[in-house]
């Protein structure tokens, strides 16, 4: 089991490499939307493009040789020196630090939030399945997973901000700075974000695991530990969800993360929070390169990485695992 | 061999399935009892209703789709059918056990073994202390021939083989000591030479735990090895009961006398029944087994199954067997009831 | 619950299924199949020479037929409606005892054949209504026009909507509901097409893998199943972010970026069901009469994982129309062309005044993904043997 967890932490660092060599490769192959930029700003004030495409191609080191550039390139990275971002005037690496409390604030209670009630809910459809609480449970899974983030976040503006105008309908960064983050004030406008993002969350968490432990409730083992004279909670949480963890351990960081990375995007740039979301969206409006690129890879690190607690977890809850084969 | 008061009386016992096709009738109006120490088996082919059957003593079977329609379970006096789940829970596991066909997936591969049988001292015995569970289980693993007991209570299901997790799975079955053991196809699963090591451990843990087992299987030769009374089945209706040695030695329902003619080394080698099980949600009127019975008449195919008549003692050949049953020879097929001549049967018999 | 299962297995097996259908069909009537094929690359040959035609000939200037012009998306869009007739809609007619076996089992979900009438409906209204509607205008008179009959205060200014913009206006006062039947053909394209494509390459790598097992070349397997298990954790949006903000973001390529980084389950399930069903056997058995490997994964392969294909595809659909409304939201998709997503976050500043404009084309986002996840969950409990135990399913 050690050898099995030194691998996929050795493993993790591949894929990190892999990851960081792919966007290079990228970013070397694309028109770079930077030095466009750069170039037509240039036009604009009238100055002679082409010296201004010069001038920045030196500045970003561009006129070196690729296998020059890969190597500083890599170096920049591993030593956490990301660049400097342009439109926020700021360094890369301090710009993230600044951002991410403002993800953090509502991701976190969201996951945790989506998972405990996900599952519970999951759970008891499967326990009675093809009940009327097990079909509305369904119908609000399907609402979940099927309505556009985006446009809810909108239809609950104009219900309940512009009509009503029960909750702000936008994020002021300064109320957590003034008044703390855990201040009413900074609950209250978290409120219409942390119902979008939970909406979907939660709808797939259920899916997921009712799936499963629909699953598990037909194995024979299940069968088996009823004749024992086991009781109804026993079987669905000692038996049937200590099992469903196992496949369930798999997907629960990959499908959330892809659920939170579109979705901090389109609720950060709604409702004007100044986290991650935001700042990829702007870093891309910008056309702000080293910021879309760091944007880029800290995600790509933490899927790789949450992708590592995966598999960890599941050699935790999976005794049957053969190690010698992953 | 019998008591006086059967251990377990099942009463014209009706499971149905609901399902998407229509309703299964699975079940529909089996009597036996078992007494006191003795091994009944159920036998039928697969589809025959025989695992329903016995699932549906504690109601094991999911409730919804299953659905049990009719019939009474008395178990020591005391009436099942109408309990609370909670009621049998109690029951279950602690007077009542189950071994089923599949050991490979009847333990949770995620906890160890010994935690697995411990469950059940622990949800019977309450505050019962861990070292007293360790101890029993070991005791349990090695009472069902499990080597090196002490060591492999630590062990996960999936370093046993087979044949050693159906052991497991009998110890946890045992570990209350329970009146009845209901063991469905316990053997089919497992290798030749395994399936003799459990049945004979069956057996003699039979005697050491002083206990009633019904036995269900397909298989008849397991049948003449380790039962005491037999009760054949065929879509979801009792066709014939009796003692081992009567229905082997004179079997009287056509349908147990073409089973017993498919088994090797009987006359005909591996016969096979013609035709195929009825349709689960439409079964045939009249006997059930009609469409695949040479000796079929008009008025075996209408109305209902013929009711279990006595088969030979002449003086009640004629009377339909007292619901309940005891230890009589019956079956349920026209020609052993009025206005049949019960030779036609022998002689078509000969014939074969 | 036994006697349920025994049941199931022999009611399963006096029924065709798609999988042994297919593989019967295709073994018994050779001359039929190869008519068929004839045909579809035909079909494939008149649109490369089609589109050679528009971009060499006329260079794209006027429009090739009539007065479509015909868009990059759109030539990818006839080429997926084509594999979707002879892959999809010739086996269904073909085999009246599968369709009707299937029919007959999906329309126990009242719901799901409510919702598949609705996306026939869509899928109608999108072909048809951008070739007989001009496209949407913008005309500063007509900004931000409420829909009809519904009166409001917008700038000062009280207006009633009228029947000549049914769901009133944008800001820059294109018709709602023009941009709602232009969108439904953006999102057919992006579903279909994505979904073909992953399909394609999911089946083809996965089978692939499935034959590397099969014959012995178990690196080829670990290399390409290693690749899947790496692009899965992948964060698939940010990379399209990254992707289209590095690239630009016309709809063909969008699509085919969807398409090109989302067929990883597809892969995982036609090598998990290709092993399952003992590959081996079939592989031997096809070698030995002299069948090329292409045969092989044609006839038995990928047909055997039919089932789970379309299950896997119909999940797909919605989730590519979600995430090009996603981008096109945000304002990372293609902006020539007319997605929901777009006319949404057209919306976003007036929301307070002119409620109308986000509000109506996310109604029909929202019912078309609902309608194809509805209609992929009811085809699985149709398709899907493991699940006919647990019956209905859905609402
Ligand atoms: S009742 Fe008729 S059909 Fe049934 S077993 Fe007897 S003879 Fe055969």
């Amino acid at each position: 089991m050690k050898w099995y967890i030194l691998k996929r932490v050795l493993w993790t660092f591949v894929a990190m490499w892999i990851a960081l060599t792919l966007t290079f490769g990228l970013i070397s192959a694309s028109p770079n939307p930077g030095q466009m930029r750069a170039t037509m700003s240039c036009a604009a004030v009238g100055e002679n493009p082409q010296e201004c495409r010069e001038q920045f191609r030196e500045r970003n080191n561009l006129d070196q040789p690729v296998t020059e550039r890969y190597k500083n390139y890599m170096v920049n990275m591993v030593t956490l020196n990301w660049g400097w971002s342009e439109s926020r005037s700021q360094y890369v690496i301090p710009a993230i630090l600044d951002a991410w409390r403002f993800t953090a604030q509502y991701a976190i209670p969201v996951l945790v939030i989506s998972t405990l009630v996900g599952y519970g809910l999951g759970l008891y459809s499967a326990y009675k399945p093809y009940t009327v609480t097990d079909y509305t449970a369904s119908f609000v899974g399907f609402f979940g997973i099927s309505i556009p983030n985006f446009w809810f976040a909108l239809v609950l503006i104009i219900l309940l901000g512009t009509r009503v105008e029960l909750v702000p309908t936008y994020y002021q960064s300064g109320i957590p700075i003034q008044q703390g983050w855990l201040s009413l004030a900074n609950l209250r406008q978290l409120i219409l974000p942390v119902t979008v993002l939970l909406t979907a969350s939660l709808a797939w968490q259920m899916r997921y695991s009712r799936a499963q432990a629909l699953e598990q409730m037909n194995a024979e083992f299940v069968k088996v530990a009823k004749a024992k004279g086991a009781s109804q909670y026993r079987l669905m949480i000692w038996h049937v969800l200590r099992m469903a963890a196992v496949p369930l351990s798999t997907s629960f960081v990959g499908s959330l993360l892809a659920i939170f990375w579109s979705g901090s995007v389109i609720i950060e740039q709604i409702f004007a929070i100044p986290g991650l979301g935001l700042m990829t969206y702007t870093a891309i409006v910008e056309q702000d390169t080293p910021l879309v690129l760091a944007t880029t890879l800290v995600t790509v690190f933490l899927a790789i990485f949450g992708n590592l607690l995966e598999d960890i977890a599941y050699v935790i809850l999976d005794p049957r695992i053969d190690y010698g084969n992953r | 061999m019998s008591g006086t008061e059967p251990l377990l009386s099942v009463e014209s016992l009706t499971t149905h399935f609901h399902t998407e096709e229509g309703t299964v009738r699975a079940v529909d109006g089996v009597d036996f009892d078992v007494y006191r120490g003795e091994t009944v088996a159920i036998v039928g082919e697969s589809g025959s209703g025989k695992t329903v059957t016995s699932e549906s003593v504690t109601k094991i079977i999911d409730i919804p789709p299953g659905e049990i329609v009719d019939g009474s379970v008395t178990f020591d006096g005391r009436e099942l059918t109408g309990l609370s789940d909670e009621e049998l829970q109690e029951i279950r596991g602690d007077r009542i056990s189950h071994v089923f066909q599949n050991p490979q997936n009847g333990l949770n591969p995620v906890y160890r073994v010994g935690r697995q049988i411990g469950e059940v001292l622990r949800i019977h015995e309450d505050g019962i202390s861990d070292a007293e569970v360790r101890r029993r289980v070991v005791d349990l693993l090695d009472r069902t021939g499990i080597p090196e007991a002490s060591s492999r209570v630590d062990d996960y299901p999936h370093e046993f083989s087979g044949g050693m997790k159906q052991r497991v799975l009998i110890a946890m079955a045992l570990a209350r000591d329970p009146d009845l053991l209901i063991a469905d196809e316990p053997t089919t699963a497992l290798d030749v030479t395994i399936q003799a090591q459990i049945l004979r451990l069956l057996e003699e843990l039979q005697a050491d735990f002083d206990m009633s087992v019904i036995f269900v299987t397909h298989d008849l030769a397991v049948v003449s090895e380790i039962a005491d009374r037999v009760v054949v089945m065929y879509a979801g209706k009792v066709m014939e009961r009796g003692r081992v040695e009567e229905v082997f030695e004179a079997p009287a329902h056509p349908y147990t006398r073409s089973l017993i003619a498919c088994l090797p080394g009987r006359g005909s080698a591996m016969r096979r029944i013609e035709g195929s099980l009825p349709e689960a949600t439409d079964p045939p009127e009249g006997c059930r087994f009609h469409p695949r019975c040479e000796y079929a008449t008009d008025g075996c195919a209408s109305g209902d199954q013929p009711p279990l008549y006595h088969v030979g003692g002449d003086g009640n050949r004629q009377s339909p067997a007292p619901v309940g049953g005891d230890a009589d020879h019956t079956a349920a097929c026209v020609y052993y009831g009025p206005a049949h001549d019960v030779s036609t049967l022998e002689d078509g018999g000969d014939r074969q | 619950m036994a006697t349920q299962r025994e049941t199931d297995v022999t009611a399963r097996t006096d029924r065709e299924t798609f999988e042994e259908v297919d593989w019967d069909t295709q073994e018994v009537s050779t001359f039929n199949v190869s008519r068929t094929a004839v045909a579809e690359l035909l079909a494939y040959g008149a649109i490369v020479v089609l589109f050679a035609y528009d971009y060499a000939v006329i260079r794209n200037e006027h429009p090739l037929i009539a007065n479509w012009d015909v868009l990059s998306v759109e030539w990818l869009f006839v080429a997926t409606l084509v594999a979707v007739f002879f892959h999809g809609v010739v086996p269904l007619y073909r085999n009246p005892r599968m369709r009707e076996f299937y029919w007959s089992r999906f329309v126990k979900n009242r719901v799901a054949v409510a919702a598949l009438v609705y996306l026939l409906v869509v899928f109608v209204i999108g072909i048809v209504g951008p070739a007989v509607m001009s496209p949407p205008e913008t005309r500063f008179t007509n900004r931000i026009v409420p829909p009809v009959g519904i009166t409001a205060t917008v700038g000062g200014v009280v207006k009633t909507g009228t029947w000549q913009f049914p769901l009133g206006t944008t800001a820059e006062g294109k018709g709602v509901l023009k941009l709602i039947v232009y969108g439904m053909r953006v999102s057919m394209e992006v579903g279909l097409i994505g979904t073909v494509f992953t399909v394609l390459i999911g089946s083809v790598v996965g089978s692939l893998a499935a034959l590397a097992t099969a014959l012995d070349i178990g690196w080829l397997d670990e290399v390409l199943m290693r690749y899947v298990d790496v692009q899965s954790v992948f964060p698939t949006f940010m990379l399209l972010l990254l992707l289209t903000y590095l690239f630009g973001s016309e709809l063909w390529m969008i699509i085919l970026l969807f398409g090109f980084f989302s067929w990883e389950g597809i892969a995982r399930t036609v090598r998990g069901e290709a092993l399952q069903r003992s590959s081996e056997a079939y592989v031997t058995a096809a070698r030995a009469s002299g069948a090329s490997m292409l045969y092989i994964v044609q006839r038995h392969l990928i047909p055997n994982s039919a089932n789970s294909i379309v299950i896997g595809a119909t999940v797909a659909i919605p989730g590519f129309i979600l995430g090009e409304a996603s981008l096109a939201f945000l304002g990372f998709s293609d902006p020539t062309t007319f997605s929901w997503g777009r006319t949404i976050s057209a919306g976003q500043s007036n929301l307070a005044t002119a409620w109308w404009i986000s509000t109506f084309p996310g109604i029909f986002l929202f019912f078309t993904v609902l309608s194809f996840y509805y209609v992929g969950e009811a085809m699985r409990d149709a398709m899907d043997p493991r699940q006919q135990i647990e019956g209905g399913g859905g609402l």
